[in-house]
């Protein structure tokens, strides 16, 4: 499960002049920290929960062994397939569209225009709500059946619906809901634009480059790390998300399971069921799932992803 | 670019940013409103002003609410400085240091995100809790200071390898050690990626429901989301205006910090600067 | 990495086979002590409750109870992980669906042990029986609700209406006045506000028809025939206009209390508990009168029964039972309690403290009460089983699927019946 294209070219690139001579006295220092935090405190709970991910465990009595139950279970656990569907669905469509519009705006948020200060942080606003307890009742204001959107289908004599609670429409909101709250990858976007040295554009304007080959000469292949550490994180974020749906279908994943994220299942079998057992498992299945994305999306990152060194 | 185009590009952002903005702005108006009034009128006309609310929610849980706001900076304020030092730390390792093992750790870094937090907090809670370390704020914190949060580390090795190397590498031959070179050049020159990390955690900790709920178990020890969560009750009257008002109150320090830190967004590295 | 593993293993195990408090019946320390107590609830709740807990230590000034209060989701994970570690707070407020899963498993303690200090004798037998499981007493009934109808009588006047007799009206009955309601309010206001998100309307529903949700050995009991005629019944008052369109529906029934049809006055007819009553009225600011159900007439022996609205137990764990009991006693009898109280946590179960408080109580409280005095009710059902802790998430679903016509009403009985009796099976 290693990522590697991406490491190879690291280890390439940090030979540089000195030769690829390995420093471990030093980066293990620097890295004791997270050592010390990966043995006392990430490893054991992930461990116990591989070993809970092959027994019974109900959270209140002792777990016991069931060897691989868990895991044939989830070969008829329909509800199961079903979840994982609305998850890809949503992976695959929210992801992308987060990621066009919080580029899209930190270009054109990045200099030269005035009131920077405050378009970034409204734009930003949303996401310091979107997983707030309020989140609820706020969606309902835009997209419920007395909301804004249908006030605005109104104005044009289309007659609505609650559209955050019609199973053909559920997912739609919430996808839009992601991307509302585009402003996280923005500012990591924004910070990136940052690092690029102006005499490179300078330098290009020099030469009488217009304004889209800078973007496409210099703008994307020096952003496309960043591009690729929002992609990467954005999978793995759109894989476990959890909180949104929680908050806007009351903990159901309803109606009629539209918005049944995989880890909503997972946590309604766990804390709802009482099953923690086959929800660990199924969180190691999810690892391996999203482990698997990953590693493509490290893969692919050969074809596009430049670096300096 | 012409006066025009620049008009109408203000124009579409402004729209845009209406847009966006409604529920915060409903959740403003509906802050000012009678509490049984929040949901018999929809709109965000009010005719008149109601501040009890703010009155009423600031006091209507065990403590004033500026106890569980005080709880939260503390708590952002530790998580913040843990985040820095110790995922910068892990960072340049993974950037610019070559060492046994490299790509598998930092496989088993990103490894350790993958797994959703419900699975993992049983076993962790009976971990800290053998520490007796549940109702106090370690649990929340010393992980922090192990950089345990692999999206930073992630983040910030990313931004290291887009700074040139000559410059380090300049100092290298000049006789620096890794820790000068660490504290002197990287850290200066990825300030856009450190203020990223404290606006990132300064939001996520002070959003963050599960695990404060989970540890904190004594209300004195409450912060702001465990304390907002506590006025809503599906089965009986919610005191929606309070929550409103509470939200809107902890929404304000959050927005205050972005604010201010998102000029060192555009600071970015002083040689290259920008216009 | 394989001993981390291990250790954490052995961790997991020895703290949920941690030793047991033992019986309740032993004396009461003369030092110190501290008792956690948890509940769930909104902020007023909270704020009564830790005036009662100021009362308690003002009795007991050795003893101090520390209150940690939740909202109801976040209850029931923080529980489940405080009692997988085997650090469970001593005093715990319990609900219906979830007792059988708790006790059963071992992580309450048995309150018969406790009978030194905790005294049931205002409790009615039947209220007692609530909270009975495998023949033990783990739990003490809090406060009685019994399932009823709300009428927005303000919205029937508005809309010249007559109020129908509850004595004796059907499911019919109800949909004709619904659907003269719907017709009047022009669209914006519906008859009925639908229901099926519940166990007290599956449960009314059955008993109705002679049968019941689950038997005495805790087996999905309901025949197919009666579940597919409550969906059936549920599909045709969103069908013919009597309840919203199932969208409407569904959004006001995953909202709170406020932003439902009854609270926000968009809906003439609601089945709520009789205790919510108060809230709504609160909410809607019109004029709300309490219903009998429909169908209680024609039915051979009365449908409607008294549901806890909480119980206390108390950790098996705990290490000072006997304080912990004493603490509930306090809850459950001194009128003190019940002063502060009132009816927060549902019409008080113990009939001394009810009578007490009754006169005590503003207009829709009161009403409430009344309501429960005056309701025929047939016994109580059997706890919901072990495993059936989910149940209500289960008939929510399914009514979605019959609303939005993905299963007919048959086969969302026949889907209803074998997943709830295999979670049961699985537990």
């Amino acid at each position: 499960m290693s990522a590697l294209g991406e490491l190879q070219r690291m280890r390439r690139g940090s030979g540089g002049t000195l030769g690829g001579k390995k420093e471990n006295k030093a980066a293990f220092a620097f890295l004791a920290p997270w050592f010390v935090g990966l043995l006392l405190i990430t490893a054991g709970p992930i461990a116990a929960s591989l070993i809970l991910g092959f027994t019974d465990y109900n959270l209140i009595q002792p777990p016991v062994f069931n060897g691989l139950d868990n895991w044939t279970r989830m070969l008829g656990d329909e509800r199961l397939h079903h979840a994982l569907g609305v998850t890809l669905v949503y992976v695959v469509v929210s992801v992308p569209l987060q990621l066009i519009c919080a580029l899209g705006l930190a270009l054109l948020l990045d200099r030269g225009l005035r009131g920077l200060a405050f378009y970034r942080s409204a734009f930003y606003l949303p996401s310091l709500l979107g997983s707030s307890v309020a989140i609820a009742v706020l969606w309902k204001q835009i997209f419920g059946a007395d909301g804004l959107f249908n006030q605005v289908l109104g104005v044009f004599g289309i007659e609505g619906k609650g559209w955050i609670s019609d199973p053909d429409s559920a997912l739609g909101t919430l996808i839009v809901l992601n991307v509302w709250t585009f402003g996280a990858p923005m500012v990591i976007f924004l910070a990136g634009l940052r690092q690029i040295p102006a005499m490179y554009y300078e330098a290009a304007a020099t030469d009488g480059a217009g304004k889209w080959t800078q973007f496409r000469s210099i703008t994307i292949p020096l952003l496309s790390p960043i591009v690729f550490f929002n992609l990467v994180l954005q999978v793995i974020h759109a894989f476990q998300s959890f909180t949104q749906a929680f908050v806007v279908s009351g903990g159901s994943g309803g109606p009629s399971d539209s918005t049944l994220f995989y880890t909503l299942y997972l946590y309604q079998r766990g804390f709802g069921n009482f099953d923690m057992g086959y929800a660990s498992a199924l969180a190691w299945l999810l690892l391996v799932i999203i482990g698997g994305f990953t590693v493509v999306n490290f893969w692919a990152a050969k074809f596009w992803v430049v670096y300096d060194d | 670019m012409t006066d025009l185009r620049k008009a109408a590009k203000h124009a579409a952002l402004i729209l845009l940013a209406l847009v966006m903005l409604y529920p915060v702005l409903w959740m403003v108006v509906s802050s000012l409103r009678p509490n049984n009034e929040i949901f018999r009128r929809p709109g965000l006309i009010l005719d008149s002003l109601q501040t009890q609310n703010y009155g009423e929610g600031w006091t209507a849980l065990a403590s004033p609410f500026g106890h569980y706001l005080a709880n939260s900076a503390i708590l952002v304020l530790a998580c913040i400085i843990g985040n820095l030092v110790s995922c910068s730390m892990a960072a340049y390792a993974f950037a610019r240091l070559e060492f046994t093992g490299k790509r598998l750790w930092f496989a088993i870094m990103l490894g350790t995100i993958m797994l959703p937090i419900h699975v993992i907090i049983v076993p962790q809670y009976i971990l800290f809790s053998q520490l007796d370390w549940v109702n106090t704020f370690l649990p929340l914190v010393v992980p922090k200071f192990l950089a345990t949060d692999a999206f930073f580390v992630f983040l910030m090795v990313q931004f290291i390898r887009g700074l040139p190397r000559e410059l380090d590498e300049a100092a290298r031959i000049d006789g620096c050690g890794h820790a000068r070179i660490f504290v002197r050049i990287i850290l200066p020159l990825m300030l856009p990626a450190l203020a990223t990390t404290v606006i990132f955690t300064f939001i996520w900790t002070w959003n963050d429901f599960f695990s404060q709920l989970i540890y904190l178990t004594d209300p004195e020890m409450y912060t702001v989301p465990v304390a907002l969560r506590s006025f809503v009750d599906a089965t009986v009257s919610t005191s929606w205006g309070s929550m409103f008002a509470m939200s809107v109150v902890s929404l304000l320090p959050v927005f205050l910090a972005f604010l201010v830190g998102q000029r060192y967004l555009i600071r970015g590295i002083a040689t290259t600067g920008g216009k | 990495m394989r001993r981390i593993a291990l250790a954490a293993a052995a961790a997991l195990m020895l703290s949920a086979c941690g030793s047991g408090g033992g019986s309740a019946g032993q004396e009461l320390s003369k030092d110190p002590v501290t008792i956690r107590f948890t509940w769930w609830g909104a902020d007023e709740r909270h704020k009564r409750t830790q005036q009662v807990i100021d009362l308690f230590q003002k009795k007991h000034p050795n003893i101090t109870v520390k209150g940690e209060f939740k909202d109801w989701n976040g209850y029931w994970e923080s529980l489940a992980t405080t009692v997988a570690a085997n650090d469970a707070p001593d005093v715990i407020q319990m609900d219906e669906l979830y007792l059988s899963s708790y006790a059963e498993r071992g992580a309450l303690l048995d309150l018969g042990t406790a009978a030194k200090h905790l005294k049931t004798a205002d409790f009615d037998k039947s209220a007692l029986d609530t909270g009975i499981v495998k023949g033990k007493q783990y739990a003490l009934p809090v406060g009685l609700a019994t399932y009823s109808i709300v009428a927005n009588t303000g919205l029937l006047d508005q809309l010249k209406i007559k109020l129908p007799d509850d004595n004796t009206w059907t499911w019919d009955d109800l949909k004709k006045v619904g659907d003269q309601v719907s017709k009047a309010g022009g669209g914006k206001i519906t008859g009925v506000q639908s229901f099926g998100f519940d166990a007290g309307s599956m449960n009314i529903w059955a008993r109705q028809h002679g049968a019941a949700l689950f038997d005495e050995a805790g087996k999905v009991a309901v025949p197919a025939d009666v579940l597919a005629g409550y969906w059936a019944y549920i599909r045709d008052l969103a069908k013919s206009g009597v309840a919203p369109a199932p969208s409407v529906t569904i959004e006001r029934a995953g909202g709170s209390l406020d932003q439902s049809g009854t609270a926000t006055n968009a809906s003439a007819f609601g089945t709520w508990w009789n205790t919510q009553l108060p809230s709504l009225a609160a909410a809607s600011g019109s004029k709300l009168k309490l219903l009998k159900l429909p169908g209680e007439s024609q039915a051979s022996t009365p449908a409607a029964y008294f549901k806890p609205s909480m119980y206390w137990s108390i950790s098996s764990r705990s290490k000072h039972p006997a304080e912990a009991a004493l603490f509930v006693d306090f809850l459950a009898n001194s009128q003190e309690a019940a002063d502060v109280m009132l009816t927060d946590r549902g019409v008080p179960a113990n009939r001394k403290t009810r009578a007490a408080i009754t006169p005590k109580l503003g207009e829709t409280d009161k009403a409430a009460a009344e309501y429960l005095d005056a309701v025929k009710v047939g016994t109580a059902p059997r706890v919901t089983p072990n495993g059936a802790s989910a149940i209500e998430a289960i008939i929510k679903r399914h009514t979605e699927e019959v609303l939005f016509d993905r299963q007919t009403p048959e086969q969302a009985a026949a889907s209803f019946i074998k997943e709830l009796q295999a979670e049961i099976d699985g537990a």
